[in-house]
C-alpha cells in the first residue's frame, strides 16, 4: 500500500511512521496512555508545551463555553446545508467557514489587543492609558470595539464575565485580561457621558483574552473557539438531518419550514419583459444610458 | 406583479408544456397563515438574552462546574453527563485524532492556507476530508449496527457474522482492520484502555471478532486500524456513527488550524495561474490544431444514441476518457427518515 503523504512539506508539527505518531515530539499514545487532557494536547500542538494545571483548566472552561450557543450563524449555516443531505462533513464544514470578521472574530480581536499593547510599550504608556486609546479611536472613527456587545445578549454575554472571574479565580489574569477589562471600563464610561445604553462584554472579549494570557496566538485562539463550536453545528445537523424533513420546504409539515415559498419577501425590480435577441442591443444601451440600474448593484 | 401581459417566447407557447405558460402568474407566494410560522425547532439547545442553555443545561453552569467540551459532547449528542470513566476514554481518543502527520485534512488546509485566506476555511475545508474512505466513521458505525442487528435478530454468532463481513469487505477502507498499524500499537492500546476504564461494550467485542476473522482469511498481515478502535470504541459510548464521523473530523481540525499556521509562517502564497502542470504528467489525447468555427459541423462527433445497443457502445467509449465521470458509479443515499 502506497503510504507517502499526497503533500511534502517540512514541519514542526508532527509526524508519523509505522510505529508511531508524534506531535511536537511527543508520541500521542503515551499522551493519552499517561492521562493528559485533551486540553493538555492543544497546547502541545499550538505552542509545543505542556501547561500548567491552572491553565489548562482555563482552556477546559473556554472551550466548554463556547461549544454550543444555539441560534447563531454557525448553526444556521449548519442546518440550511444539511437541508440538501450532502456529506454530513460538508455541514459541519460550512458551520467553521462562517466565522469571519463579525461571527467570533478571535483573531481580529487578538491582533487589536497586541497591537496596542505594542503601541503602548513604544510609547511608554500604562495599560489603562492604551485602553483610553483604543476605545477612543475605534468609537471616533465610528467602528465597533471588538469583544464588546453581542446582538442577542443585550443585557450581557451570560459567558463573559464568568470567564474574566474564572481567568481571576485561577491567578491566571496577565497583561491581557488587565487591557481587557481596562477597555471595557473606558468603554462604558465614554457610553455613559454620550448617554448611550449599556453594551457588555461579548465572548470573544473575554474568552480571547483568557486564551491569549494562556499563551495562544491570535489564529491559535481563533482556531479553537470556532473548531469548538464545529461539534454543537454537528449536533444541530445531526438532528435535521435525522429529525427534519430535507429540503426544509414540505408543505406536508404541520408548520411553515424554513424555505417554504411565502417566506420570501422581494424587494427588488418589478417584473418584466424579456427582450428578444433582436431588441437586446438597443434595450442594453438604453437601460445602461438610464443609470435606473445602478441602484440595484451590489 | 402577476398580471404581467408577455408576447410569446421561444417554446414556451408548445403545445407540449403541460400548461400555459404566457399565463403563469408573477409574484411572490402569500404568507401561509393555515400553518403556524417557521421557527426555529431544536431538541439540542436554546438561548435566551440571559443564558445558553444545551439538552436542559445551562452551558456557564455547567463550566462552572467544572465540565469541559469533552463532557459536554456527551450532552450536546447524548442528553446525558458521562460517566468519569466515559469522559476520560473520549478525552483519550481525542488526543489521538488531533494530529496525524501530513495526512489529508493537513494537506487540505495548508492549500486552501496558500490563497491567503482566513483560518476557519482551512480549518472547514480539512473536515471536508473526511468521506466513506479517510475516516469513515459513519460507514463502520452503521456496518456495526447492522452487523449486531444481524447477531440478535437471527440468532447467528458474532463471529458467523463477522466472518460474512469480512468476506465481502476484506479490503473495504471502512472495515476497521487493514494493514495500517501492524507496528504502532496505538489502536490496541485504545481497546485495552477502554477495557481496562470499563467503558468496552458489544460494539468493540464485535469489533475484535472482525480482527480475528480478517487475521484468518487475508493474504498479508492485518490488525485493528485506527478507525476500527476509534469507531467501536466511541460507539461503546454512545454515540451513533454521525456523530463519531463529525466530533472525530471536527477534533481533527485542531490540528489543521496548525497546519495552516505553520503554512502560513513557512511558505509563501500561491497565485491564480502560477503552478505548472508538466507534459510528463499528461496522459490525455494528443495535441492538435483547434478547426475553424466554420467547420465546426464537419468534426463535431454528436452524443445522441438512439439503440441500447449503441448506448452501451457510446458509454464504454466514454469511460476511456479519463476525467469524464463515466467509469465512476457510485449511489448518493438519502439519509432523511423525511423526504
Amino acid at each position: 500500500m502506497e503510504r507517502e503523504p499526497l503533500f511534502n512539506r517540512k514541519t514542526a508539527i508532527s509526524y508519523k511512521t509505522e510505529e508511531k505518531t508524534v506531535m511536537r515530539g511527543y508520541n500521542l499514545s503515551d499522551l493519552a496512555e499517561e492521562g493528559y487532557s485533551f486540553y493538555d494536547a492543544l497546547f502541545i500542538l499550538f505552542q509545543g508545551r505542556i501547561p500548567t494545571s491552572a491553565e489548562e483548566k482555563m482552556l477546559k472552561y473556554e472551550m466548554g463555553e463556547f461549544m454550543e450557543h444555539s441560534m447563531s450563524p454557525s448553526a444556521a449555516s449548519a442546518i440550511s446545508v444539511i437541508a440538501g443531505r450532502p456529506n454530513l462533513p460538508t455541514a459541519v464544514a460550512a458551520s467553521i467557514m462562517t466565522f469571519g470578521g463579525v461571527h467570533g472574530p478571535g483573531a481580529a480581536h487578538g491582533y487589536m489587543m497586541n497591537k496596542y499593547l505594542e503601541r503602548g510599550r513604544k510609547e511608554g504608556k500604562t495599560i489603562d492609558e492604551i485602553a483610553k486609546t483604543l476605545v477612543d479611536e475605534y468609537l471616533d472613527a465610528g467602528e465597533p470595539v471588538m469583544g464588546m456587545g453581542q446582538p442577542q445578549h443585550r443585557d450581557g454575554d451570560p459567558r463573559a464575565e464568568p470567564t474574566h472571574l474564572k481567568q481571576e479565580e485561577l491567578e491566571i489574569d496577565g497583561v491581557y485580561l488587565k487591557l481587557q477589562r481596562a477597555v471595557e471600563k473606558h468603554f462604558h464610561e465614554r457610553r455613559a457621558r454620550e448617554g448611550r445604553s449599556f453594551v457588555g462584554v461579548n465572548v470573544v472579549g473575554a474568552a480571547n483574552t483568557a486564551l491569549m494570557d494562556i499563551g495562544f496566538s491570535p489564529n491559535a485562539g481563533w482556531c479553537i473557539g470556532s473548531v469548538s463550536r464545529g461539534y454543537s453545528c454537528a449536533a444541530h445537523a445531526i438532528y435535521n438531518m435525522k429529525r427534519g424533513r430535507a429540503w426544509a420546504a414540505s408543505r406536508n409539515e404541520p408548520m411553515v419550514q424554513m424555505l417554504d415559498l411565502s417566506l420570501i419577501k422581494y424587494i427588488g425590480p418589478e417584473d418584466r419583459e424579456v427582450p428578444s435577441q433582436e431588441e437586446r442591443q438597443e434595450y442594453a444601451q438604453n437601460q445602461k444610458e438610464s443609470g435606473e440600474y445602478e441602484k440595484w448593484v451590489i | 406583479m402577476g398580471d404581467l401581459k408577455k408576447k410569446t417566447i421561444g417554446n414556451l407557447d408548445s403545445p407540449k408544456l403541460p400548461y400555459d405558460y404566457s399565463t403563469r402568474p408573477y409574484g411572490t407566494v402569500p404568507m401561509d397563515t393555515t400553518r403556524p410560522q417557521f421557527r426555529w425547532v431544536s431538541e439540542v439547545a436554546y438561548k435566551n438574552v440571559h443564558r445558553i442553555v444545551s439538552r436542559g443545561y445551562d452551558t456557564t453552569e455547567l463550566v462552572e462546574q467544572g465540565y469541559g467540551i469533552v463532557d459536554i459532547l456527551f450532552v450536546d449528542f447524548q442528553a446525558r453527563i458521562p460517566l468519569i470513566e466515559e469522559e476520560k476514554m473520549l478525552n483519550y481518543i481525542m488526543i489521538l485524532a488531533l494530529e496525524d502527520g501530513l495526512s489529508m485534512p493537513a494537506a487540505l488546509s495548508r492549500i486552501v492556507a496558500r490563497s491567503k485566506t482566513f483560518l476557519t476555511q482551512a480549518c472547514g475545508a480539512s473536515i471536508l476530508a473526511f468521506g466513506h474512505a479517510y475516516g469513515a466513521y459513519s460507514s463502520f458505525g452503521n456496518m456495526l449496527i447492522e452487523s449486531l442487528a444481524e447477531v440478535e435478530n437471527e440468532g447467528k454468532t458474532m463471529r458467523e457474522v463477522a466472518s460474512a463481513v469480512v468476506k465481502e469487505k476484506l479490503d473495504d477502507p471502512a472495515l476497521g482492520v487493514s494493514s495500517l498499524m501492524l507496528k504502532d500499537p496505538a489502536a490496541k492500546r485504545m481497546f485495552a484502555r477502554a477495557d481496562k476504564l470499563g467503558v468496552a461494550g458489544k460494539y468493540i467485542k464485535f469489533t475484535k471478532e472482525l480482527v480475528a476473522a480478517a487475521q484468518e482469511i487475508s493474504p498479508e498481515p492485518v490488525d485493528l486500524d485506527m478507525l476500527g478502535a476509534t469507531g467501536a470504541c466511541m460507539m461503546d459510548l454512545g454515540f451513533t456513527p454521525e456523530a463519531t464521523w463529525a466530533i472525530i473530523a471536527i477534533t481533527r481540525s485542531f490540528g489543521a488550524g496548525a497546519h495552516y499556521i505553520e503554512e502560513v509562517e513557512r511558505e509563501s502564497y500561491t497565485q491564480l495561474g502560477q503552478e505548472l502542470t508538466s507534459k510528463d504528467l499528461y496522459d490525455g489525447p494528443e495535441d492538435q490544431m483547434v478547426p475553424p468555427l466554420a467547420d465546426r459541423d464537419k468534426f463535431a462527433i454528436p452524443a445522441q444514441t438512439f439503440t441500447l445497443e449503441g448506448w452501451r457502445k457510446a458509454f464504454d467509449e466514454r469511460k476511456l476518457l479519463q476525467g469524464s465521470g463515466f467509469a465512476i458509479e457510485e449511489h448518493v443515499k438519502d439519509p432523511s427518515k423525511k423526504t
